[in-house]
């Protein structure tokens, strides 16, 4: 063995012997996986449903809400999409985590990716998933029927 | 550790996993040649490129818990290799090419006259040339003698755009090389 390989060698071996470099323990990567499980769960969940309340604060301007620019401008929760596409980024940049991803070119998987949340968010909505867990019931319950107050709020204004 | 060198990688790496850290020095024996030499065909540098292994080899150590024996050691080293390759070019702002990531569709009877013996011989020497997006696929297929899967799961692309790159590799070699 040369001597700069020898140096290499003894280099790495010496730092793993004095204990300067330490193996990860196998739980830190299992604990690693969970939270990656769990993130691209809740990126998906979240993105799906936010794609839902979209169509859903659509739905509650009236049936002529596509040609109320003005208002439908002023009562759009502007959040939702934000937090819509954040999920989505970070639900790509999960799924781009795992082994089998780098198997399908990117454009692929985002474009899959993308299509199935607006497909789930659009059945979501249509099957009042949304309707039923957002505004009867659920955690944002209280937010919800606010949200739809205020609307209706702004639509009498409007006609006044 | 004579006894252990007849062993595989990852029969080494669950060892070294459970019972004697010191087997390391074996995996470390085995790859360190091969790691030097394919840093050094990306990165043109061979200082840099031993500091590349080097690094590697604690970061592999770091991680081992990570790797999955049931897969090739060989393949998840080089993997580490070339992200090291990559932040130290980013690091450096090397001028690579880099951004040349197209891909050109396969052309199969390009490389038809060429013979493997013939290309494996002038690849070294026509690395040099060519772009770090080409010279890293066909630098993995001729030298290291990897497979497309292998490579593939090296530079987590797609086998398809491996083929094609490799093929388009060979096509700027016979173009570029012949020359020389």
């Amino acid at each position: 063995m040369s001597e700069e390989l020898k140096n290499i060698t003894n280099r790495v071996m010496g730092q793993i012997n004095e204990g300067k470099i330490k193996m990860k323990p196998k739980i830190y990567f299992v604990i690693g996986s969970i939270f990656t499980f769990l993130g691209l769960v809740s990126s998906i969940i979240v993105s799906t449903f936010l794609i839902g309340l979209i169509r859903f604060s659509l739905r509650s301007n009236g049936r002529m809400a596509q040609y109320k620019f003005d208002q439908l401008l002023s009562n759009f929760p502007w959040w939702t999409a934000v937090l819509a596409i954040l999920s989505l980024i970070i639900g790509i940049w999960l799924i781009r985590k795992y082994d089998f991803s780098y198997k399908i070119k990117s454009i692929v998987i985002i474009s899959a990716f993308i299509l199935s949340i607006l497909l789930a968010g659009y059945v979501t909505d249509k099957i009042g998933l949304n309707d039923t867990l957002l505004f009867h019931n659920g955690p944002m319950k209280g937010m919800m029927q606010n949200y739809i107050r205020g609307g209706e709020l702004q639509n009498n204004i409007y006609k006044k | 550790m004579i006894e252990n060198e007849e062993l595989s990688d990852e029969e080494i790496v669950e060892k070294v996993r459970t019972s004697d850290k010191n087997l390391y020095t074996i995996i470390i024996k085995r790859y360190e040649d091969k790691l030097i030499r394919y840093a050094n065909n990306l990165i043109k540098d061979k200082n840099k490129a031993k500091d590349v292994v080097q690094e590697s080899f604690i970061k592999a150590f770091i991680d081992l818990n990570n790797f999955d024996i049931k897969k090739k050691f060989s393949s998840w080293i080089y993997r580490i290799v070339h992200n090291e390759v990559i932040n130290i070019i980013k690091k450096y702002k090397k001028e690579t090419s880099l951004q040349e990531d197209w891909d050109f569709e396969s052309e199969e009877n390009i490389e038809e006259n060429f013979e493997i013996n013939e290309i494996k011989e002038k690849v070294e020497k026509c690395l040099e040339n060519i772009s770090f997006i080409y010279s890293e696929p066909i630098s993995l297929y001729y030298i290291d003698e990897k497979s497309y899967e292998e490579i593939s799961y090296i530079l987590k692309i797609p086998m398809g755009t491996v083929a094609t790159r490799i093929n388009r590799a060979k096509k700027i070699m016979k173009k570029i090389c012949q020359k020389n």
